[in-house]
């Protein structure tokens, strides 16, 4: 695996939006919340897609990633539902197994190596977020 | 050729009161996709569901469920989620289906069912529109219960019995066997649905509750099927939710 950047940042991914719209009042969450990821930080990571799991209740880049002395360590980086990519451009046909891509994630406060995806550079430069099509939020109550 | 035109003239009111006198006599037709409505900027306010009513539980339920609260509020300020049948990907059942995160609900509606399909889950509910409800001990109890339906005007009633206590409330607020949820789902615009739930439950609950969600139609939407297939959760020993990941396989 290699680390591009590991940096604190803005609280701005589309992931963290996705994250609001999953913790408001109206509707429940559908799996789970984000709170395993640290939202705060944006680690880029550039590799080798081992697989790109289509599924649900998440869908999966797995991705072997070189540091810079060759050892590769193994990603595990979770996206939203098929459903919420489609609305962000996103195909179950998107990725393949041996694409060399670079992907931007909010890591695991568990040290772990996974992360929740912000961003990915496609092999044909297309840059996708992970969040859904947004709307604004609704108008405040009316009293 | 005049008077047959006058004929023709005579009649036009009476043919005009006909088509429009006809889909009075008929129920609206809620068959399409709805996508969670979620307002913005210029949106009209008339539209956005009514904030939701106090929840008031009984005293005996109160206090676990505050304490439940707290647990679970602690734990995201570890950076921790608490068990939860979302997790698990054990679908929600009756009412939560109605509103999960941002997944469309799709009506299909006939003159003696309407059927209600959330993407999420792939949950499945049917309203029955042509027999009565059953007594509730009469019912077994599942995730989405018996549901009946009748057409008051323009909105469908709702009344929905044998929510078994497994099934997560909405909220999680805590339900007993004995909760009854009542909707009166209606079109405030072509375009705009809402779901007026009302959740009674004499053994759980002081008061009635009353929560809307509200629904923006998505033309020509076509329902993903959801099965949780690739679940990477799993809950630890202390209750604590936890991602299985392939790391340095």
């Amino acid at each position: 695996m290699r680390i591009l950047q590991a940096a604190r940042a803005k609280v701005c991914c589309a992931a963290l939006i996705a994250a609001g719209i999953f913790a408001a009042a109206g509707p429940v969450l559908a799996h789970h919340s984000f709170t395993m990821f640290d939202m705060t930080k944006r680690v880029t990571l550039a590799g080798t897609v081992t697989s790109f799991e289509w599924t649900n209740p998440h869908s999966y880049i797995e991705i072997d990633v070189p540091d810079e002395k060759g050892a590769v360590k193994h990603y595990s980086i979770e996206m939203g539902s098929p459903s919420i990519l489609m609305q962000s451009g996103w195909k179950f046909s998107s990725l393949h197994a041996g694409d060399k891509i670079t992907l931007i994630m909010n890591p695991m406060k568990s040290g772990q190596n996974g992360g929740f995806l912000s961003t990915a550079t496609l092999p044909d430069g297309k840059v996708l977020s992970n969040g859904p099509r947004q709307e604004p939020p609704p108008p405040p109550a009316q009293k | 050729m005049k008077l047959k035109m006058l004929r023709c003239a005579a009649l036009l009111p009476i043919t005009l009161a006909m088509v429009h006198a006809q889909p009075a006599s008929q129920p609206p037709d809620l068959t399409g996709v709805w996508g969670i409505y979620r307002g913005g900027p210029g949106a009209d306010p008339k539209f956005a569901a009514p904030a939701p009513g106090p929840i008031v539980l009984k005293p005996e339920y109160d206090k676990p469920y505050q304490e439940k609260r707290a647990r679970e509020s602690a734990a995201a300020q570890r950076g921790e989620q608490l068990d939860n049948s979302g997790a698990r990907c054990i679908p929600y059942g009756v009412p939560s289906m109605m509103a999960i995160a941002i997944y469309p609900v799709e009506f299909i509606q006939t003159s003696k069912q309407v059927t209600i399909i959330s993407e999420a889950f792939s949950e499945v509910r049917r309203v029955y529109l042509d027999r009565p409800q059953w007594k509730i001990e009469d019912v077994a109890p599942g995730y989405y219960g018996r549901s009946v339906g009748r057409w008051e005007g323009e909105t469908l009633v709702v009344d929905t019995v044998g929510i078994k206590p497994a099934a997560s409330g909405y909220r999680g607020i805590p339900h007993s066997p004995q909760m009854r949820v009542t909707e009166r789902i209606a079109k405030l615009s072509p375009e705009i649905l809402h779901d007026q739930i009302t959740v009674t439950d004499p053994v759980t609950l002081e008061q009635p509750w009353s929560f809307t969600f509200a629904y923006k139609r998505i033309p020509n939407y076509e329902m993903l099927e959801y099965v949780c297939e690739n679940n990477h959760e799993y809950i630890d020993d202390q209750g604590v939710t936890h991602l299985r990941l392939q790391d340095n396989k």
